[in-house]
């Protein structure tokens, strides 16, 4: 299905301004305003890198003009849907290492947790405040033909995405101005405030004005633009490993000018097992020895919490909706994709036995590597991924294979001419949970480029769109009908 | 408002290298008008030019570029083996902002990362004489753009003080460095035996106004000084006139008045007393050429120490 377009070929009510305004405008124009949008990515430097040849490259972001748009009373719901399931992966993520009654309940097989690759037991017994682990989470929503959205993946360690939620934004406020004007689309800018609120909460007791920094693992990493976006919004000092020291009173110290100054709130963006050479990795160069001593004496906040990504691994994700019902008492408002364990004899035969009609997934890759899709994998691939299970059962989980919507995008044609035609897409939303929660309106959408495809990875040549959250359509009123006519006129070389 | 050290160290020299693009983009332009000005029978040879990049440099000759222009300029403009081009600066410039994007304003950084946008595909072609003006306009209106944009937007805290002194050390340094390129002309054209000494008076003004020019400091200069054109009075003004923004003295000066508001200064303020002591004892005789260039090579080296001290202090501390 298509999220602009119905069925019968006409616009959702949602979308009509903009079809009726990309119908008016021609190809032509969407094209030239398509090349603008361009232009202004490379000259505000809106970039992510990339790692070929043997070299991260930083590359201007790819997006296409036409926006992605969801009815406001559909987002009210889906929205409330993430919400609700932050909170329940929070208070499971809480209750592991603490508690575990989700286990002595029976809710959740305690072998599953002995294997789990995302586990840190060096997090046993920790409570960070608000009962909060993942405080930042970019869960991937996709759309079946049933037009039901479901929850694909949560991402609870280091999502990224976000800053170009907010950038496309700027992009698409100059591609398609007059809509803007036009209709109540819920703006996205308050993300970065909302984020600072959240981190400023987590500081230290009794720290008033508490110094925030963003520890990336510097320029090479593929979302370093992202994380220095992050920084400048938040006014907060952008970090490496290096510039970071704890002192023999388990402090958080920076290097500056005028000699070590105290951090209290940590954004950090480098995975748990790089953070702190003393407790995890001996080897790695990108953390700060003792960032752990001091997050547990409780003299540094630190958001995602080291340990969040227990709950985001992909056999976990099957468990998702019993974890709702048991610490929440409530129905899942999101649905989950059905998944296949291959860990349970019965439904690794069943994966086994229809796996061209599936998609299998490694339990902990991320970025869209390892996965194979049943009906577009070859003889040996397949043979192959049998193997795999067959050798490893709790490192593979399997699904139906979802037909993706599609958005209309401006494309090269079957004859190398621009045209207009549907590519499939996802959406990853971003959640922030602290003592309340805040849910972007939209998100990041992702779009394959090429016909037919589903793989939507930027780092794998998909492409990106504004997301449209609109609320009421208005017919303009006459004056700023005027004004557009003269502006158009203006354009045509009239005045 | 705190700063980090490798911040401090990033800004300092997104600075110099913004500095050095349009100081080399200003001394080309300015050589350029005094290669046209020359009578047809006398050839201008562009070597002396390379001693802006501080090095001794044998670039490959081309038996129909006579004069040196192309392979000079394409050494000075486009070659990114040469750190000091204006392609590798701009460049550099732009990595250098790219990893301090939080402590400057946006619109500096989008500046920088458009003109590096434009070098990145222009420099090749700017060797050529039909695009290189324009070329070098644009290098030396966008770092003067850059400089307006922090100027008017960015917060007088240590991030825009780190900013200030990286443009004011490399202002100095490319001051003495043109005054390098006056001495290296003048042991070239002299003729062999008369010991360096400038025989032509009238090509001898010529390029002293050259001089003047490439630190667009002809006009100040003739409203400063009574009379012709002279080497002595250029050299006293370039190095000594503390009113001219452009001249070492001038340069030290601010330097001075923007170390004293930094943290625990002992140190640097010691190296600047160093420089300025060997800035006034130079006082070089313009028109020898050994002199001259003995002179520049003193204050340049005391302008290194001065840079040794500000990195030992505020770079390499914290």
């Amino acid at each position: 299905m298509d999220e602009l377009v119905g069925d019968d070929g006409t616009a959702r009510p949602a979308s009509a301004a903009l079809l009726a305004l990309i119908d008016s405008l021609g190809t032509s124009t969407l094209v030239e305003r398509q090349q603008v949008a361009e232009l202004d990515i490379l000259t505000m430097g809106i970039t992510f890198t990339v790692y070929s040849d043997g070299q991260n490259i930083d590359r201007a972001w790819p997006f296409d003009i036409i926006p992605r748009v969801i009815p406001g009373a559909e987002w009210d719901r889906t929205s409330a849907g993430l919400a609700q399931r932050l909170r329940a992966l929070n208070l499971f993520i809480d209750d592991l290492y603490n508690d575990q009654r989700v286990i002595a309940d029976g809710v959740f097989p305690a072998d599953l947790l002995e294997h789990s690759a995302n586990f840190r037991p060096q997090c046993r017994g920790i409570r960070p405040k608000h009962g909060v682990w993942a405080h930042i989470s970019g869960t991937d929503l996709v759309r079946d033909d049933d037009g039901v959205m479901y929850v694909l993946e949560d991402n609870l360690r280091v999502p990224s995405g976000v800053s170009y939620v907010l950038e496309n934004r700027a992009v698409a406020k100059r591609a398609f101005g007059e809509l803007f004007s036009r209709q109540q689309i819920r703006p996205v800018d308050g993300y970065t405030d909302e984020l600072k609120r959240l981190l400023i909460s987590l500081a230290p007791d009794g720290v008033v004005d508490p110094q925030l920094a963003v520890l990336t693992p510097g320029i090479y990493n593929s979302a370093y633009f992202e994380h220095s976006f992050l920084a400048q919004r938040m006014g907060a000092e952008l970090v490496e490993g290096a510039d970071l020291v704890v002192g023999d009173d388990d402090c958080v110290y920076m290097r500056t000018i005028t000699g070590l100054e105290r951090v209290h709130v940590i954004y950090r963006r480098i995975d748990d097992l790089f953070l702190d050479p003393e407790v995890f990795l001996p080897e790695s160069m990108l953390g700060v020895p003792g960032l752990m001593r001091a997050w547990k004496a409780g003299n540094v906040g630190m958001a995602n919490a080291p340990g969040a990504g227990v709950a985001d691994d992909k056999v976990v994700y099957a468990w998702v909706p019993d974890l709702v019902r048991y610490y929440l008492g409530e129905e899942p408002l999101i649905p989950n994709v059905p998944t296949y364990r291959t860990m349970y004899d019965d439904e690794r035969r069943y994966v086994l036995d229809n796996i061209g009609d599936l998609v299998i997934k490694p339990a902990n890759e991320s970025g869209g590597y390892g996965i194979i899709i049943g009906n577009r994998a070859t003889r040996d691939e397949l043979r192959a991924a049998a193997e795999a299970i067959e050798a490893d059962p709790r490192n593979w989980v399997a699904q139906p294979i979802l037909s993706l919507s599609t958005v209309p995008t401006l494309v090269p044609g079957d004859d190398g001419s621009p045209a207009v035609e549907p590519r499939h897409v996802d959406l990853r939303p971003f959640v922030l949970t602290g003592e309340t929660s805040y849910v972007t309106p939209g998100g990041l959408t992702r779009v394959a480029l090429p016909k037919g495809s589903l793989v939507v990875n930027s780092s794998q040549g998909g492409g990106s769109k504004d997301t449209w959250v609109v609320d009421g359509i208005f017919e303009p009123t006459p004056a700023q009908q005027q004004f557009e006519t003269l502006q158009h006129q203006s354009q045509l070389g009239g005045i | 408002m705190a700063l980090l050290s490798r911040v401090a160290d990033r800004l300092y020299w997104a600075a110099r290298y913004m500095e050095r693009a349009e100081d080399t983009a200003r001394i080309i332009r300015a050589y350029h008008d005094l290669v046209v000005d020359f009578p047809g029978d006398v050839v201008l040879r562009w070597e002396p030019l390379i001693a802006i990049s501080g090095n001794v440099v044998s670039v490959d000759t081309d038996p129909d570029d006579y004069s040196g222009e192309l392979m000079v300029l394409q050494f000075l403009i486009a070659d990114r083996q040469n750190s000091g081009s204006i392609a590798s600066c701009v460049a550099a410039t732009r990595e250098n902002l790219r990893t301090t994007r939080e402590v400057i304003p946006r619109e500096a950084w989008q500046t920088v990362n458009g003109l590096s946008h434009y070098t990145g595909s222009n420099a090749a072609t700017a060797v050529r004489r039909q695009t290189r003006d324009r070329f070098l306009a644009r290098v030396i209106d966008d770092s003067r753009r850059l400089d307006g944009v922090v100027d008017s937007t960015m917060t007088r805290a240590n991030p825009y003080r780190l900013f200030r002194l990286g443009r004011l050390m490399e202002r100095a340094d490319m001051t003495t460095r043109v005054l390098g390129v006056r001495a290296a002309a003048l042991l070239q054209t002299n003729v062999p035996g008369d010991n360096g000494r400038s025989s032509d008076p009238l090509s001898d003004e010529v390029q002293w106004m050259g001089v003047l020019r490439s630190l667009s400091a002809l006009q100040m200069y003739q409203r400063a000084t009574r009379g012709p054109i002279d080497g002595e009075a250029v050299v006293r003004f370039l190095l000594y006139y503390a009113s001219f923004p452009r001249s070492v003295q001038c340069c030290l000066d601010e330097i001075r008045s923007i170390v004293l508001t930094l943290p625990s200064p002992h140190d640097v303020l010691v190296a600047l007393d160093t420089a300025e002591h060997v800035l006034a004892e130079a006082r070089p005789i313009a028109s020898d050429g050994h002199e001259l260039d003995d002179a520049m090579d003193r204050v340049q080296l005391a302008i290194t120490g001065l840079d040794r001290a500000i990195h030992d202090r505020w770079v390499a501390a914290g």
